[in-house]
């Protein structure tokens, strides 16, 4: 028989001892039932909950504190505002939603508590056994359905327009170098191959070498914090270094999250903004988006209808008039419309194919300007959060799925949509759709745009009022 | 393994339906690993349905380093009671083919064969994948724009590590037995093939270097440059181009928990690739580190391609498959390294006609 | 190709025999390996030992070859590997890779005067030295033992101090850099103390083993102010590694591999590597 491994995080401060008030007013409370005891339900962290389902649990109840009750203040606030996306999140990766469940009991509600528990244990035997673990033997690849690529066709731009931005950007990048205003201009320049890369200029007459076009992918915000807070010290930043760094509209969103997380100080940073008329796609030797290469947009600048960044000290070039407003007709957002209209299994399916090839190299991490942390949390040497086993055909794939959904988890509320993740992945995962389905949760519930203002993301905030009367 | 010489080798003619006709065969009479399209991107990987194997491709993401060392291998399991604690040492591994190997890929186990086989202790777990697993090479119709195997003393039809070998001729395929391994696998085809009979003797043209080979001397005349910390400061410290270079063999060896569907608890250790680039690889347990900084961590990628790999093992780690230039995120390139070393950089400018474009 | 019949990355096991209180957070093993192991080990080799479940680590093997069949390791408490070791008890089942990498030429040593400088925990691989030289004792000149830690509880083998002392031809100098209550020694860097020591160069050579930081300064003492040459002073030096045979290529050094070329260096040699230890 069926027997549910059903793991309950409990508060210590309420529903603990609601569990206990229901034990002694000798309520029913389901047999299939594992509890653990927490400080606090903010305690229970996202990779937790991962890790519970990794190791096969069938369902997750966390319960905490009534939202006003919370013996910390605002710890419930966290848990409240974290776990509907972390479902949403498991959901979009194949799991019932059904199978997290967050409420709240008080320590006095043992009879609520009663009721919840067995309410949910028989969700869960109606579910039947999660197939979220995966081991070896069952893995099973499908085929993925690459999106149909948007037929849209991108407006050509004269070469003058790309020439007089780069002079532009040169004439600023030159001032800012000889009035030594800042130290360093972060750029793009060419290489012999005609790729377009991140470079540093140090002396005026290098400034030659910056160039402005439609390859420009790069979010060269990923260098700001290693460039101006090479410590890891926010304190002792004021006088501290100073570089300019050449942004994009989307990349000003970066800065902005950035300048909000106390990365480094705005006075430390000149910002060249650059009017843009989208990216095209880049190089790769293999990959379905081959075709493409060098003619049409890449699939965020599709969805993308900013022409001037939001931040900047200077600003280069004439916002483009001739662009339709092109948001929604990237096949990302098709694609991920596509995998909403999935079944659960039939979505775990895409995504375990899909995560099964990554090598784990790190590149999406690295090359990520929000990924900062200075021991990645899931490459610890003891291998607390994920094990270093790693392969292909379901070897280490529960891993790889932890890593990936706990970075877009990480990320949520402050990825501002570069995809410089997925650009990056050698082996082509595509990892901007769990980014941008977590970025429309978090429109959606929190009303909240990554680096759209200074505003912290809403995880670290405390519910707003209305919402804290729910 | 035995090689046949030039003169005696076996050379049939093969056609396109035949190829895969026999690759269909192999399928089912042992492992078979091969290209694989998966969306969209070309892998070497274990065929089930000999419908997957590709024909026509450039040259994989990875390349067949992970065939024979896996991104983790169990080393063994460790059964901890309380009574008593069990080594259990990993399994043997059956024979198999890997079809479609690319010269350069074939060329990466020269470098790692120096590591763990010619240098002692021999290394049993990559041996006995070594021995047990036969190549059929495919020739490249061309090079690639990031390939320069011809400069790392290979080429496209390089034979080197094969056992047999495909070309493409005259609207089909020349299929030439290399080892005696490979005769024996080419005797056992069950249909008829015609001999075939290269047109002209296989010495083509060498194709000639664009750059030349880079001395040891000028190496060590160029570790101080200040160039490193140029070219480096780009460097994101990810690892992409080691885990997909055919030579890079560092490994990180932990032990993990196995838990069971059933709950049950077992350890293995397992070694899994590393790499030079990532910021921790050096950090010893007291917290210092001789490489801090990306540029000391790049250049120590370098030196130990084409300096340290040699002093220690005898040949050199690149085989100019040109894979580190095509994922590398960020635009640093190996053959700009080289030009740098042997004075022949072109600064700064475009030089298509130097490299390939992308 | 012989792939079945060696496999050196299979541990033998090993009983922990005893296990000694040293000092905060340090505690020495002797391990005896079931299948009576190998004893044909030198000073200065490092082995590497299991704790199975965790995973295994490096350490130099801290005693001297007739030890009655036991191999003794010093250990602080520092990572995952450490910590799980130091929770185990005497009879557990650890295991024990080696010995491996190389060793001090003892033989060269013969005749000259020895200056042994430990720091910390970094003693560990002198003392297996420091018990062959008391064993062979008219085989050596004299032995001068410069002892250093950060703290007075962080001295290994305090209990051996005495037997050393009062060896023929033997000087113990004990320095820490905080000293407690009870602390009649000296107080300050290992440099300091050294200076003060100001050994002779002549007919002498000196050995090395601490904290990367410690070495630099040891040395450039030595160098610069002592008279020594940088082929006079020897040194083990210590790098993160995952096998001990040449092949994981975690611990190069430039074209050395600090597990086979090495741990034992001169200063000579660290000097001519292509790439800096410090």
């Amino acid at each position: 028989m069926y027997r549910p491994k059903i793991i309950a995080f409990l508060c210590t401060w309420c529903s603990y001892t609601g569990a206990d008030t229901a034990g002694i007013a000798r309520l029913k409370s389901p047999a299939h039932f594992r509890a653990v005891r927490v400080p606090c339900s903010g305690r229970v962290s996202p990779e937790l909950i991962m890790r519970t389902f990794d190791q096969g649990a069938d369902g997750v109840l966390v319960l905490g504190c009534h939202i006003g009750e919370c013996h910390y203040d605002s710890g419930n606030h966290r848990t409240a505002k974290r776990m509907p996306v972390l479902r949403s999140l498991l959901e979009f990766a194949g799991l019932e939603p059904q199978r997290l469940r967050l409420d709240w009991v008080s320590a006095s509600e043992g009879e609520r508590f009663s009721r919840i528990a067995t309410e949910f244990c028989n969700e869960i035997l109606a579910l039947g056994p999660a197939r979220w673990r995966v081991s070896e033997d069952q893995y099973r690849t499908v085929k993925v359905d690459r999106p149909p690529i948007s037929d849209y066709t991108p407006p050509v731009f004269d070469q003058t327009l790309f020439d007089k931005q780069t002079d532009g950007m040169r004439k600023a990048a030159q001032e800012l170098l000889s009035s030594q205003q800042v130290d360093c201009v972060i750029g793009y320049e060419e290489d012999q191959r005609g790729r377009t890369r991140p470079t540093f200029v140090y002396q005026p007459d290098d400034c030659s070498r910056l160039v402005w076009n439609q390859s420009c992918t790069h979010n060269l915000a990923v260098y700001l914090s290693k460039k101006l807070n090479p410590n890891g010290a926010y304190n002792s930043l004021r006088g501290g270094p100073s570089v300019a760094v050449v942004v994009k509209p989307c990349d000003s969103r970066t800065i902005n999250v950035q300048l909000a997380e106390n990365v480094y100080t705005r006075e430390q940073l000149h910002i060249i903004g650059m009017t843009c008329t989208g990216v095209k796609v880049q190089p790769r030797s293999n990959g379905y988006l081959e075709s493409l290469q060098g003619t049409q947009l890449q699939q965020r600048c599709l969805d993308c209808s900013e022409r001037t960044p939001l931040v900047y000290d200077i600003l280069v070039g004439e916002p483009p008039d001739d662009l339709p407003d092109r948001k929604g007709i990237s096949s990302k957002a098709l694609k991920i419309t596509q995998l909403n209209a999935m079944s659960p299994t039939e979505r775990m399916d895409v995504w375990l194919s899909e995560f099964d090839r990554c090598i784990r190299c790190y590149a999406c991490r690295q090359a990520c300007p929000m990924c900062e942390c200075p021991t990645c949390l899931y490459e610890r040497d003891d291998s607390l959060w994920v094990s270093a086993v790693n392969g292909w055909g379901g070897v280490g794939l529960n891993e790889k799925r932890t890593f990936h959904l706990g970075r877009a988890y990480h990320l949520a509320g402050r990825c501002i949509g570069c995809d410089e993740c997925e650009r990056s992945c050698p082996v082509g995962i595509p990892i901007s759709y769990l980014n941008q389905m977590l970025a429309s949760e978090m429109e959606t519930l929190y009303h909240h745009r990554a680096g759209a203002s200074l505003a912290p993301p809403p995880f670290v905030t405390i519910l707003s009022g209305e919402e804290g009367l729910t | 393994m035995s090689r046949i010489q030039v003169a005696e080798r076996t050379r049939k003619y093969i056609s396109r339906e035949q190829v895969l006709q026999w690759l269909a065969q192999l399928t089912g009479e042992m492992g078979l690993i091969a290209p694989k399209d998966i969306d969209g991107y070309v892998f070497y990987r274990k065929i089930d349905d000999a419908d997957e194997i590709l024909l026509d491709y450039t040259k994989p993401v990875l390349s067949i380093k992970d065939v024979f060392f896996p991104p983790s291998d169990k080393l063994f399991l460790i059964e901890k009671s309380a009574e008593e604690l069990k080594l259990l040492p990993h399994p043997r591994l059956k024979e198999q083919v890997l079809f479609g190997v690319r010269p350069c890929d074939a060329h990466g186990l020269q470098a790692l064969d120096a590591v763990f086989i010619s240098a002692e202790p021999v290394d049993p777990y990559y041996t006995q994948r070594r021995e047990n697993s036969i190549l059929i090479g495919a020739a490249c119709r061309e090079m690639g724009p990031s390939c320069f195997c011809t400069e790392m003393g290979s080429s496209p039809d390089d034979t080197q590590y094969m056992d047999l070998m495909l070309t493409e001729v005259d609207g089909g395929y020349s299929l030439e037995a290399i080892t005696e391994r490979g005769c024996i696998l080419l005797n056992r085809i069950s249909f008829p093939l015609e001999d075939y009979y290269p047109k002209k003797p296989a010495e083509s043209a060498p194709a000639l270097p664009r750059y030349p080979y880079p001395s040891i001397e000028s190496w060590l005349d160029h570790f101080s440059d200040k160039y490193w910390e140029d070219m480096s400061e780009r460097c994101l410290s990810c690892r992409a181009c080691a885990y997909v270079c055919p030579t890079c063999r560092c490994f990180d060896v932990r032990d993990e928990t196995q838990t069971g569907d059933d709950g049950s608890q077992m350890y293995a250790r397992i070694r899994c690739w590393d790499s030079c680039t990532g910021s921790a690889y050096r950090r010893i347990a007291g917290g210092h580190n001789p490489r801090p900084e990306e540029a000391q961590r790049l250049r120590n990628r370098f030196y130990c391609k084409f300096y340290y790999f040699s002093q220690q093992y005898g040949p050199d780690a690149c085989t100019g498959c040109g894979r580190c230039i095509d994922v590398c995120p960020v635009g640093v390139d190996i053959t700009e390294v080289l030009q740098h070393i042997t004075g022949t950089r072109v600064a700064e400018q475009n030089n298509p006609a130097e490299v390939g474009v992308l | 190709m012989t792939a079945d019949t060696q496999n050196d990355m299979l541990p033998e096991l090993g009983v922990l025999a005893t296990i000694k209180d040293m000092g905060a957070e340090i505690k020495l093993f002797s391990v005896k390996p079931l299948n009576g192991g190998r004893r044909d080990y030198l000073p200065g080799q490092f082995a590497f030992l299991s704790a199975f479940g965790v995973g295994e680590a490096p350490f130099g093997i801290a005693s001297a070859r007739d030890n009655g069949g036991t191999l003794d390791f010093a250990i602080q408490r520092l990572g995952s590997v450490t910590t799980r070791l130091h929770e185990l008890g005497e009879g557990d089942i650890i295991g024990i890779r080696g010995p491996l990498g190389n060793c001090f030429p003892m033989q060269q040593f013969k005749g000259k005067n020895l200056i042994v400088l430990g720091g910390g925990i970094g003693g560990a691989p002198l003392r297996p030295v420091i018990q062959t030289v008391l064993q062979q004792r008219s085989d050596y000149g004299q032995l001068t033992i410069l002892w250093a830690a950060r703290h007075p509880s962080l001295l290994v083998f305090t209990e051996e101090y005495e037997e050393w002392r009062n060896a023929p031809d033997t000087k113990l100098h004990l320095t820490v850099d905080q000293p407690d209550a009870r602390w009649d020694h000296n107080v300050g860097l290992i440099t300091e103390l050294l200076d003060r020591v100001s050994p002779e160069p002549e007919n002498a050579v000196t050995i090395t083993c601490g904290p990367p930081i410690m070495i630099y300064y040891v040395n450039k003492m030595l160098v610069e102010k002592l008279g020594f040459l940088p082929g006079q002073n020897y040194v083990t030096l210590e790098a993160r590694m995952h096998c001990g045979l040449g092949k994981c290529g975690r611990c190069n050094l430039g074209e050395k591999l600090v597990c086979v070329n090495g741990p034992v260096f001169t200063m000579n040699e660290v000097g001519e590597m292509l790439e800096s230890y410090f």
